[in-house]
């Protein structure tokens, strides 16, 4: 699995890296952004999820690996 | 972020079962469906719709909307539509990131052990009075580089200026024009100040913006005002709903105290079911169609936030700390999501934390039935009278971190 931030979409909520700060961090403007190449190891699925089903603009998503 | 509800014309706004109810409340404002008109105001209650208009600030403009509250300065960013607009955040977002609160929590945590230290010896207090309105005037204060000394003093004016509703809707009383004069000249000197003397904290960030970004003294002033506005009564509001829940409800108390990391997830609960600005005001620039109803061009359109937060959910109206990670729109969304959001919640989690270690046990005055006033803009509880052992200390029981 892989996560994607739409930063068009991203208006800095910031509940993705409240939730996932293994897998989501803070920019300056306090807007999320993927850490690293943005795969998530099988034990952080659920938090993966957790951050897309949370973000109030729908700017996360879940793309399957690859 | 008080609105006008169109005077008399608003029975149907007036007529909500509000005050001791939320669930009922929002429950008559969701009846009559996703997008619907009542005394020529518009209600837009679904998650689609709201998603719809807070994606669209084009036709849903806030520029029209925020016009009745009369402020002599434009309120920056708030009552600002693109393409200005995202000129501000660009500048404000950065100042209340979380990593800047981060960088002031532990004097954000200070001064809530130092209020309720106040009182925590006492076995009673009220919630309102006695920590809910000064704190979070004292974070602004603090953000804005301002002396607490002049805590009083500054909520004073506020208190005048925004209106005891939460709403300066119309014309200004001569009474707010008064305390609006008084609190602008007093920012004034202190922004003089800082021009001359840049200190760590947020107003002198923005006065030491140059060239292209550089702020002229009427916007900074806006900022100020809007910071007042939208800053104060929202968290005040919230700190008397979460306090209200923990009083009311031993069970938990007991599995926040067991669990401390379920404070997050409680104060997102309480955010969703106790709206301190449940709906936010848009005028339509244009005809438009959403959610299969034509809403006319110039209409006044509320985004009823607070049923948004209630619908597609397990328990949509009682607290459900499994699901406190799921979201809601209590801060908005699209490009006027709350620029304190990341403050308030801070805010919140803090105050949750020092009170539970303070005062772990706790409950209403007896015959106490808190309510909120309305009609009004925004909803809070004036006062909220709550009682403890007086034997606790006024020291903290558990010394939270
Ligand atoms: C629990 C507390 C709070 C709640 C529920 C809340 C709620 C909201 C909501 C719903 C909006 C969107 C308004 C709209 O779309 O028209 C908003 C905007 C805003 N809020 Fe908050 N707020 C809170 C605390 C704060 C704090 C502490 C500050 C400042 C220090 C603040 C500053 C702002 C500003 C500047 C805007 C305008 C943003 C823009 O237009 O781009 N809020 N707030
Ligand atoms: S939760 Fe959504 S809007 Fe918020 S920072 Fe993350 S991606 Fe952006």
């Amino acid at each position: 699995m892989r996560i994607l931030i739409d930063a068009a979409a991203c208006t800095g909520h910031g509940r993705c890296y409240s939730l996932a700060p293994e897998l989501f961090e803070d920019d300056e403007q306090g807007h999320g952004r993927v850490v690293g190449d943005g795969s998530v190891p099988p034990e952080l699925q659920a938090a993966a999820q957790r951050a897309e089903t949370a973000c109030p603009e729908r700017a996360v998503s879940l793309l399957p690996a690859g | 972020m008080a609105h006008d509800t169109g005077g008399a014309a608003a029975s149907f706004y007036d007529a909500a079962p509000m005050a001791f109810d939320r669930t009922e409340g929002w429950a008559y404002f969701r009846g009559p469906g996703d997008v619907y008109e009542r005394d020529g105001l518009w209600y837009l209650t679904s998650p689609q719709a709201v998603r719809f208009a807070h994606q669209h600030p084009e036709i849903f403009s806030s520029a029209k909307a925020f016009d009745s509250l009369g402020s002599p300065v434009p309120l920056i960013p708030i009552a600002i539509d693109p393409p200005a607009h995202v000129r501000y955040r660009r500048l404000l977002d950065p100042m209340l990131a979380p990593r800047v609160i981060g960088g002031i929590e532990d004097e954000l945590r200070r001064q809530v052990r130092e209020i309720i230290g106040e009182f925590a010896g006492r076995g009673s207090c009220d919630v309102m009075a006695d920590l809910a309105k000064l704190y979070p005037a004292q974070v602004i204060m603090t953000l804005f580089g301002l002396p607490l000394e002049d805590r009083d003093t500054f909520i004073a004016w506020t208190k005048v200026l925004v209106g005891s509703s939460g709403g300066g809707v119309g014309e200004a009383t001569p009474e707010q024009m008064e305390a609006g004069l008084a609190l602008f000249s007093y920012l004034q000197e202190y922004i003089d100040e800082k021009r001359a003397t840049p200190a760590d904290d947020m107003l002198s960030r923005v006065l030491s913006m140059e060239g292209e970004d550089a702020w002229t003294n009427e916007e900074i002033l806006g900022l100020c005002f809007l910071f007042i506005l939208a800053g104060l009564d929202t968290v005040t509001a919230a700190i008397g709903f979460v306090l209200r829940a923990l009083g009311e409800d031993p069970g938990l108390r007991a599995r926040i105290a067991a669990d401390p990391q379920l404070t997050g997830p409680l104060v997102e609960e309480v955010l969703r079911l106790e709206l301190p600005a449940p709906m936010t005001p848009r005028v339509t620039t244009q005809a438009v169609e959403v959610c299969g109803t034509t809403i006319p061009s110039g209409a006044y359109a509320f985004l009823c936030l607070a049923t948004v937060n209630r619908q597609d959910r397990d328990h949509p109206d009682s607290i459900d700390l499994g699901a406190g990670d799921r979201g809601h729109m209590s801060f908005g969304g699209g490009i006027h999501r709350c620029l304190g959001s990341h403050l308030a919640r801070r805010e919140l989690r803090i105050v949750v934390e020092e009170w539970l270690s303070f005062i772990p046990d706790f409950t209403l005055a007896e015959g106490v039935r808190p309510a909120v006033h309305w009609p009004s803009g925004t909803l809070h509880y004036e006062s909220l009278p709550v009682i403890f052992p007086a034997t606790v200390a006024a020291s903290p029981v558990g010394g939270a971190a």
